[in-house]
């Protein structure tokens, strides 16, 4: 397995692509009892340090319903100038012919449009925060180009545009945060329908030189940034006075529509992000989520299952709308929502999870988290461009064998029917076109696809099917481009290559996949019903692929590529993505959006931590995640995506304490301390969002973070078996990986 | 935590640190990384912590060595440096560093020397920039010039901003840019109310300096047509 794995490792290096299954069951039937889906990852916006864009537009198929792009998989006769289109086998002329899986940038005639950022700001904040976030807010004007816009909305018991002038005299428009408003009214208040007036006392209207001018409410950064730096640093806390037992009235549901309202009415269809930062729930207005009576808190998990969550349903339905209609606008919408109780993100989640939009949970805007998180946003790639791009729609086409069943992942359905489309559904599904809005070069969807060959239909020997991924986005250089990706996989008879099939099974991907079908589902379905569905996939596969004798479990074995699949699935049904208890709906709302977009191998680590270890007995090795690995002559680093965790083994802790670490003959003692610090350390510089870093020793409260995510092989219940008495480190009556 | 990497020895990335969170405002806050060291981590990542370990799969939970044996764990010291392996356990990441002395021990950067090109540069740029702007950012200096006498600005800054102005001098903008963000992210709380104004200087007196160098090429052009005009002769 070590050819295929370097194989799928390098198909996954140059083109963005993690497939469950590399070698193909060529029939439905075979394909349904695989148990695993076929199924890939695909990152459509890898970075290529390799392959710079090719300044020429895609080669299409000239057959108006394939229009596939011309790729290394097509038969070309160069005498004749002719291809073959390998989906559809039209045959068409070429000039000039790509042979890579290339990226294409399309220069558009005309002017590009620039970035455009709306800040949406909660006032409801305690002072301190409030700075806090005042001078994040002005630092990241010098983070970003010259020529974005930026704009500001703040809002608290009112709402409040901000017209953004270089006269001096700050002007807004303010709205009341009870009443919703359609955008057209919106529009009209702000004076957007008709440019050359606005509501206020006239002006001599600006002439328009440029085709995509600035509006008074977002403006070029090179020319509002001092106005808008004094702008930011005046604003106060919301003047509206908070009584003792109450919470402040935060009108989140209006602002957000006022901001969603003013991009669509004056840049609808280019790059823009709507940025709101929250410091609590909203308690007023269209999309609240709580009262304002500090006695009835905000729901628990315990009371959506009681069915006892008053605003949920109403407030989720207004930020879907508002969702919806971002993404058809081709803007996003990010979540930085940085408070000690839960401020909504479970209503709020599918303005980040359908626009592609990022959400960031907090503590307080005064913290290192918030403030690292929200710099790494702006983060340049090699190039010296931003890494975020916008306005990405992916199109899928496949060889006819295959059906596209649906994705998962940050997009919306752009509806578009074919020959490609399965009528199962898994994900979102009834269209072979998504649109991703705000996405990077580690934004990963999981694409599902569907073998539709009959039993008995032959494929021809060595005949291979065929995926095509077009991405056209824009690039943070306001450039368009095209991105194509086109891969191929031998089919296969299961009855006479099932060990081909097997060896080519890509357990991490298909986790992965199987994972996110998982929470998928649990987004709509019963806690308990998703364990158990996970529970019975793996059953089943065990009983396809495993090599056991009946009546003896003791001779069950997996082959090499299926040996860490199992492990996946126990710890996957222990994770934060399907177990809610000892969650928040906000934590788990988080958690799962995360989850839902990230690459293959952070995915992993969020299904299964990383545990290394560090010792005198050797250099760093990874271990198994088991309370076996908790040793007191150990230090410990579990990364779980969320969280950096170091552990210091009771012996190790001991002699930290007694100062070994100073005393220059023990100098090894030190460098031993300091080893798991630096790998820490590597991944907190680069990491987004920024993990909570927790350094703690044996007996440390803080320990539980790793006690509760280790596979308790060591428990009260056993451990008299092996008289260790003392080496009693995990309590717990949770089911173990070997039952 | 400080560290000064090896090798980095640009005069302008003098500081690269690590300050550890706000463990009041917020539980497990992780370390805050300065603008170098996070430019710094934008090369391609590593992923080096990525590996597992297969579960047996005969079901027996793995027995671990060092713990068979009952009673107290053993409370010696850890084994000495001579002792130990060939190579001590590092991890797989850059070496730690000793205390940053990335500077000679120099005088303090002298608020002349920074504040007096600053105006220079701002009164280069009055003819070709808006009057507002000019007063915006004549404004902005003045409050760095108070804060600065009236000892509000830290070291750090105060050394980066000298560097800046170097950069600004020798018409190096990226590298002033860089500074200046670099600034704007470390010490934010400091510096937010005036360096948004040595920002826009920067930025006018590059695109001044752009818009002269074309005139330049402009009128060299011209006095070169001028002379290769045939039939003109020069005057004897």
């Amino acid at each position: 397995m070590a050819t295929y794995l370097e194989f799928i490792q390098q198909n996954e290096e140059r083109d963005g692509v993690r497939f469950s299954w590399n070698v193909w069951p060529s029939s439905r039937l075979e394909a349904t009892r695989m148990v695993v889906p076929l199924a890939c990852l695909l990152t459509p916006l890898k970075e290529r340090p390799d392959l710079p864009p090719v300044q020429y537009e895609p080669v299409l198929c000239s057959r108006p319903t394939c229009k596939a792009v011309l790729n290394p998989l097509c038969q070309v006769d160069y005498r004749a100038k002719l291809w073959a289109c390998n989906f559809c086998f039209q045959r068409n002329q070429v000039c000039e012919l790509f042979l890579k899986n290339v990226e294409f940038v399309f220069t558009r005639r005309g002017a590009q449009s620039p970035l455009i950022f709306l800040y949406v700001v909660d006032t409801c904040l305690e002072e301190d925060d409030l700075q806090a976030l005042k001078e994040s807010l002005q630092m990241s004007l010098s983070l970003l180009p010259p020529d974005a816009l930026v704009g500001l909305i703040t809002f608290g018991r009112m709402v409040q545009v901000h017209e953004l002038s270089c006269e001096g005299i700050s002007k807004s428009y303010v709205f009341r945060g009870t009443k919703d408003l359609t955008a057209k009214q919106i529009q009209d208040m702000l004076g957007l329908t008709k440019p050359a007036m606005p509501m206020q006392q006239a002006r001599p209207a600006q002439p328009q030189e440029h085709p995509f001018a600035s509006s008074r409410f977002l403006q070029p950064v090179h020319k509002i940034d001092m106005n808008l730096t004094d702008l930011l640093g005046e604003l106060q806390r919301d003047p509206w006075p908070v009584t003792q037992g109450k919470r402040p009235l935060r009108s989140t549901g209006v602002a957000l529509s006022i901001a969603v309202g003013l991009l669509e009415g004056t840049f609808p269809n280019t790059g823009a992000r709507i940025m709101l930062f929250t410091g609590g729930p909203p308690t007023q207005g269209p999309g609240m989520v709580v009262g304002d009576e500090l006695k009835i808190p905000i729901r628990s998990w315990h009371d959506i299952e009681k069915d006892n969550a008053r605003f949920m349903k109403k407030a989720t339905k207004h930020y879907e709308m508002l969702a919806n209609r971002t993404a058809a606008n081709g803007h996003c919408i990010d979540i930085y929502a940085c408070a000690l109780d839960q401020t909504g993100l479970l209503e709020m989640k599918c303005c980040a999870n359908l626009t592609g939009g990022y959400m960031v949970m907090g503590d307080s805007f005064n913290t290192s988290l918030f403030k690292q998180t929200f710099q790494r946003i702006f983060t340049k790639d090699f190039n010296g461009d931003f890494r975020m791009a916008f306005g990405a729609t992916l199109d899928v086409k496949t060889s006819r064998e295959l059906k596209i069943a649906g994705a998962i992942g940050p997009c919306v359905s752009l509806n578009v029917k074919g020959p490609c489309v399965s009528e199962n559904e898994l994900g979102v599904g009834g269209t072979s076109q998504w649109k991703i809005c705000g996405l990077d070069p580690t934004s990963t969807l999981g694409i599902y696809f569907e073998v539709v060959n009959q039993h008995n239909t032959p494929i021809p020997q060595g005949g291979r099917g065929a995926i095509q991924f077009v991405t056209h986005y824009q690039h943070s250089s306001t450039q368009r481009r095209i991105r194509v990706t086109t891969i191929a996989r031998n089919w296969a008879d299961v009855q006479s290559q099932l060990r081909h099939i097997e060896a080519a099974f890509d357990q991490e991907a298909a986790a992965v996949l199987m994972a996110r079908l998982g929470v998928f589902r649990a987004e709509s379905e019963e806690g308990p019903d998703v364990l158990r569905w996970l529970d019975r996939q793996l059953i089943r596969l065990c009983q396809k692929f495993g090599q056991y004798n009946k009546e003896d479990p003791t001779s069950f074995r997996l082959s090499d590529s299926f040996s860490l699949y199992p492990q996946f699935m126990f710890h996957l049904r222990r994770s934060p993505f399907l177990q809610v208890f000892n969650n928040s709906p906000d934590e788990s709302s988080y958690y799962r959006h995360h989850f839902a977009r990230q690459d293959l191998t952070q995915s992993l680590i969020m299904i299964q931590p990383i545990l290394y270890s560090y010792s005198f007995h050797g250099p760093p090795e990874p271990v198994l995640l088991d309370s076996s690995s908790i040793l007191a002559d150990r230090i410990l680093l579990m990364d779980t995506f969320f969280q950096i965790v170091i552990y210091l083994g009771e012996t190790i802790a001991q002699w930290r304490k007694a100062g070994y670490q100073d005393m220059p003959e023990y100098e090894n003692f030190k460098h031993l301390l300091q080893a798991p610090l630096d790998d820490a350390q590597e991944i907190l510089q680069a990491r987004f969002p920024m993990p909570r870093y927790i350094n703690t020793e044996h007996g440390g409260s803080q320990a539980r973070f790793l006690l509760s995510k280790v596979n308790p092989s060591q428990t009260h219940n056993n451990l008299y078996a092996w008289g260790q008495v003392r080496n009693l480190q995990v309590f717990g009556e949770d089911a173990k990986l070997t039952e | 935590m400080t560290r000064c990497p090896a090798g980095q020895a640009e005069v302008e990335m003098a500081e690269l640190y690590v300050k550890p969170g706000n463990k009041e405002r917020g539980w497990n806050d992780p370390p805050q990384f300065s603008y170098g060291l996070q430019t710094q981590a934008g090369g391609p990542r590593r992923s080096l912590l990525t590996k597992r370990v297969a579960a047996p799969q005969d079901g027996s939970p793995r027995v671990p060595a060092s713990e068979t044996s009952p009673g107290p764990p053993p409370m010696g010291p850890p084994p000495p440096s001579s002792k130990a392996p060939r190579s001590p356990p590092v991890g797989s990441g850059p070496a730690s560093g000793v205390e940053p002395t990335s500077f000679p021990v120099e005088s303090e950067a002298v608020m002349e020397d920074v504040l007096r090109p600053l105006e220079q540069a701002l009164e280069d740029c009055r003819g070709h920039t808006r009057k507002q702007v000019c007063d915006d950012i004549s404004r902005r200096l003045a409050l760095l010039q108070e804060q600065w006498a009236g000892g509000k600005l830290s070291i750090p800054v105060k050394k980066r901003m000298a560097l800046l102005v170097q950069e600004l001098s020798s018409h190096r903008w990226d590298a002033a840019d860089d500074i200046h963000r670099s600034l704007m992210v470390d010490h934010v709380t400091e510096v937010s109310q005036w360096m948004v104004g040595v920002k826009r200087l920067i930025a006018e007196k590059r695109s001044l300096f752009s818009e002269e160098a074309a005139n330049e090429e402009k009128s060299a052009a011209t006095a070169e047509k001028n002379h290769t005009i045939p039939g003109f002769q020069q005057a004897p």
